[in-house]
């Protein structure tokens, strides 16, 4: 990789990120309603009260909503800069607070379901690659991708009738029990994996065939590859030329694909936490379309988008990195 | 009896044709493993049940014809939802709004990236530079959640949903198609036979249409099983067209009713449109995955294993 290609990738992930960054300005503008028709009410629309027109413009004017188009994005760069999003019309407090307070939710489901998915995808695939071809590699290979069709969303709607609904083993909401008094750390932590295990479970499962059939195939192509053959022939045990020669190259790509995944997962885990009720910003971000929520929709948006746009651009500098032949 | 006389003779000149692509299809049909045999039977029954829909049920889907939360009975094969309506019927015309959603998305995006590909690729120069610079901007934005955010911003509309869909699933046909356009302009063939005084168009027709379209007709499967997919999980937010009421639909109205867990009615209130959905899409991609085999051997030998 030379400079210039260093150079136009950066310029791609900065064109990307204006573009969103303008997205998100501009939507919500044009959303029909406005965030003071229920402002009043919770989130559920209820209780509505009506507001007279020069309350209306009393926040209209507060918020500064009122003023042309081009200045509220011009404060809206500026305020960006700074770090700051924005007040939460429906919260009443700080958009990076909203977010702060949500954001560790999803960050905790999605990584664990990240590390669960790309160890089980590569183990699996280590086996499906080492009996290729025979019955378990097939009915691994079937079962999986069929597995991989169905939407992250449905299947956690299965698991969550058959594990919560049906067995009662499972929370059905929430992401920790309402108003517990812990005995400890260790007490906390077991109600969190207790209320995490399904979405992190479903989220995995949403991931593990792509890993699995990345690991399998690098592993099969590596395995013709010459320099294999040369390690067998120095005598070299089975176990050897696959752990140290066949493994460790065949993951290289694994390693630039659990980026992706991140990314991925965090788009995912909108539906996924809407399913389980998980407290998460992708739950956040629903109530937020839903009561027209501007600064927190577009706060929510912005992470979102760029923490799934650092993943792909880390991915890209690990892969360097560790393959010789592309730095 | 003049114009009768003049359509058998087109239909008996057309026979060959007709004849050939059948014979083409069930040749293709015939590639196909079991398990591209059972996702097209099962994605004729869906369509069946659409097309069928006022026939296989007794009530229109939006009326109500029950008691609320009926069990399912003789009069409702799988009961009724929390407003007494049929829940069958729901299921058969749900079927309707799924497919044609999928579709719809498939058709427009596959077709109209396709040709926007095939004319940036044999256009080049600016044009290109313009489609492909777009398409990778839209390939690596995030889309589900901006997917949600446009689509509360336009309204629930079904026509909306099919536009947002689209905005978003041009971008890989157009990829794809541009790509196989380069490598065939490349061809020494096409040089001859724009020597010999070949028209654009005629290039467009006879040599590039006829490697492309398989190609895009692969994806547009694809395609249709992402929009299907994506419709679902907005219509799940609750940002589908209410008077529209696909699968997605139901879920949400299912999952919005607020005791449906802790009550015996997700049996046949959330399953059936559950099981419908996960049913059509294993079927669109085990046909998916076959006709890519099939049509396309290229593909195979470059999946690399």
């Amino acid at each position: 990789m030379n400079e210039r290609d260093r150079q136009t990738i950066i310029f791609r992930f900065v064109v990307t990120l204006l573009v969103i960054v303008a997205i998100n300005f501009l939507l919500p503008r044009m959303m029909p309603g406005d965030p003071f028709s229920t402002m009043a009410s919770d989130i559920q629309g209820e209780d509505v009260i009506v507001m007279t027109e020069a309350q209306r413009e009393y926040y209209f004017h507060y918020y500064g909503l009122d003023l042309p188009l081009h200045e509220q994005f011009v404060s809206y760069l500026a305020n960006l800069a700074r770090g700051d999003l924005g007040q939460s019309i429906q919260y009443k407090m700080p958009v990076v607070g909203v977010i702060l307070l949500h954001l560790p939710w999803t960050l905790l489901i999605v990584l664990s379901a990240t590390a669960i998915s790309t160890v089980t995808g590569v183990v699996l695939g280590v086996i499906s690659a080492w009996n290729r071809n025979k019955g378990s590699d097939r009915l691994m290979m079937t079962g999986l991708i069929a597995f991989a069709e169905i939407p992250s969303f449905l299947l956690g709607l299965i698991l969550l009738l058959i594990f919560s609904v049906h067995l009662r083993l499972f929370p059905l909401a929430g992401a920790v029990t309402p108003f517990a008094q812990y005995a400890g750390v260790l007490d906390l932590v077991r109600d969190v994996a207790y209320h995490a295990f399904l979405p992190v479970l479903t989220l995995s499962l949403a991931q593990l065939t792509g890993v699995y059939l990345l690991t399998r195939n690098t592993l099969i192509t590596v395995s013709t590859k010459d320099y294999i053959r040369t390690a067998r022939a120095k005598g070299l045990g089975d176990r050897i030329v696959w752990t140290r020669h066949a493994l460790r190259n065949a993951l290289l790509p694994v390693v630039t694909r659990t980026g992706f995944v991140v990314g991925m997962l965090m788009g995912g885990a909108v539906l996924v936490e809407s399913v389980f009720n998980y407290p998460g910003i992708g739950l956040t971000l629903r109530n937020a379309v839903v009561a027209r929520d501007y600064p927190l929709i577009q706060g929510i948006l912005l992470i979102v988008a760029v923490s799934i746009l650092l993943c792909n651009l880390i991915a890209d500098r690990i892969y360097q990195k560790l393959d010789p032949r592309v730095a | 009896m003049f114009i009768e006389q003049i359509s058998v003779i087109q239909a008996i000149r057309m026979a060959p044709h007709l004849q050939n692509a059948a014979d083409r299809l069930t040749a293709t049909i015939s590639k196909f493993s079991l398990e591209g045999k059972i996702g097209l039977c099962g994605i004729a029954l869906i369509v069946m049940m659409a097309i069928f829909a006022p026939l296989l049920s007794a009530y229109p889907p939006g009326k109500i014809t029950g008691g609320s939360l009926e069990l399912p009975g003789s009069d409702h094969p799988l009961g009724t939802d929390e407003l007494g309506m049929d829940i069958w019927s729901q299921i058969c015309y749900g079927a309707r709004m799924s497919l044609f959603i999928g579709l719809a998305v498939a058709c427009i995006a596959g077709l109209g990236g396709g040709a926007l590909g095939i004319l940036a690729g044999y256009l080049g120069g600016v044009a290109d530079q313009l489609v492909m610079r777009t398409v990778d901007v839209i390939m690596a934005l995030p889309a589900f959640p901006l997917l949600i955010v446009i689509s509360a911003f336009m309204g629930p509309n079904i026509f909306n949903v099919i536009f947002v869909l689209v905005l978003f699933s041009w971008a890989k046909p157009a990829r794809i198609a541009r790509a196989q356009t380069l490598t065939i302009k490349g061809n020494a063939y096409i040089t001859a036979a724009k020597n010999y005084g070949a028209t654009p168009f005629y290039l467009v027709r006879r040599h590039i249409l006829p490697e492309v379209l398989p190609i895009l007709f692969v994806l547009i499967i694809g395609i249709t099983s992402y929009a299907i997919m994506a419709e679902t999980g907005l219509a799940f937010l609750g940002l589908g067209d209410p008077t529209a009421k696909s699968w997605g639909m139901m879920l949400h109205y299912a999952t919005s009713f607020r005791s449906i867990y802790f009550t015996p009615y997700w049996q046949w209130w959330l399953i059936p449109p559950l099981v419908a959905l996960i049913v059509l899409l294993l079927c669109l991609a085990f046909v998916g995955r076959d006709l890519e085999r099939v049509l396309d051997p290229r593909m195979r030998q470059n999946r690399g294993a």
